[in-house]
């Protein structure tokens, strides 16, 4: 019984103090920057199976003409029959860590063709990652059109 | 005994949670009023109001996807109260996650610029993280919307 009392209290601590995990922070930007570029191709390929795993289920998601979605409404946006992404690159990107929070900077090309036009945006945009558990999520992401 | 035992811990439990969502409410409150203290010092131009609401690392993107340092901003504030004469937070919400949190919302801003008056609509996000005692604003951007 105390054993399981340990337990609850442990979880109880761990709840609470997990922000003080230490990971090396070259590799955990590593591992941030592979996330934003499968976040590109699975846009890309319209992979929502791939988004799902990337994306906190309470994302807060503004696009370029700031539309604000939650992440069924991005992932409906991404599924769009009229949006064909070509190419999504990102440039530029830079990391801040704040404990188990990171926050990306970057600029974003994308070209492809909407709604039968040919597209091509610049954008700069700011996401910030949570890491859950051994995974990181994305919980917000914002981006705003920036001259060629 | 274990009736016992496991009614403490449903207590507890219980405690816990109502803890942290009172927690997550008073937090909630917090930032949704450093945001208005925000709101007004930038309409004062007030420097070292705003410079205690950011981060020294702060990363600020303005609505034409310029990116700014903490100075860069508060350079820019600084030169722009004189024209700015009105900041209005039309709608906010929060959400927290753990020692982070995320401001989502829209505002008007109204001024005059170059002897014409304009009115600006954006949509920002803030991200916010509790540092020491304090929670202070790391990264913000501002994507412009139709009026």
């Amino acid at each position: 019984m105390w054993k399981l009392i340990s337990v609850f209290l442990l979880l109880l601590l761990a709840s609470r103090f997990d922000a003080q995990d230490t990971a090396r922070p070259e590799a955990e930007q590593a591992r941030i920057l592979t996330l934003e570029n499968a976040w590109n191709q699975s846009v890309q390929q319209k992979d929502v199976s791939a988004l799902r795993m990337l994306l906190a289920p309470d994302l807060i998601y503004v696009d370029y003409e700031g539309t604000l979605m939650n992440k069924a409404e991005y992932l409906a946006s991404v599924q769009s029959l009229a949006l064909h992404p070509v190419r999504i690159v990102n440039e530029s990107m830079n990391v801040h860590f704040y404990g188990m929070v990171a926050v990306v900077t970057g600029v974003c090309r994308e070209s492809g063709v909407k709604h039968g036009k040919p597209y091509a945006l610049l954008e700069r945009f700011t996401d910030t990652w949570v890491r859950r558990g051994d995974n990181w999520v994305a919980v917000a992401s914002q981006s705003t059109l920036t001259p060629h | 005994m274990i009736v016992r035992v496991y009614a403490a811990l449903l207590i507890c439990a219980s405690l816990f949670m109502a803890a942290q969502n009172y927690g997550d409410s008073a937090v909630r409150s917090n930032i949704l009023a450093l945001e208005y203290a925000w709101d007004q010092a930038q309409e004062r131009g007030d420097i070292k109001a705003l410079s205690a609401i950011f981060d020294n690392a702060l990363v600020f993107v303005d609505f034409d996807g310029k990116i700014l340092t903490k100075t860069e901003y508060l350079a820019r504030v600084k030169s722009d109260s004189s024209y700015l004469q009105q900041i209005v937070t039309e709608s906010m919400s929060v959400q927290v996650f753990g020692n982070t949190a995320i401001v989502v919302g829209t505002y008007r801003a109204k001024g005059v610029e170059d002897g014409r008056p304009y009115l600006r609509r954006r949509r920002f996000v803030d991200t916010w993280m509790l540092m020491g005692e304090h929670w202070v604003c790391v990264a913000a951007e501002a994507t412009p919307i139709p009026h």
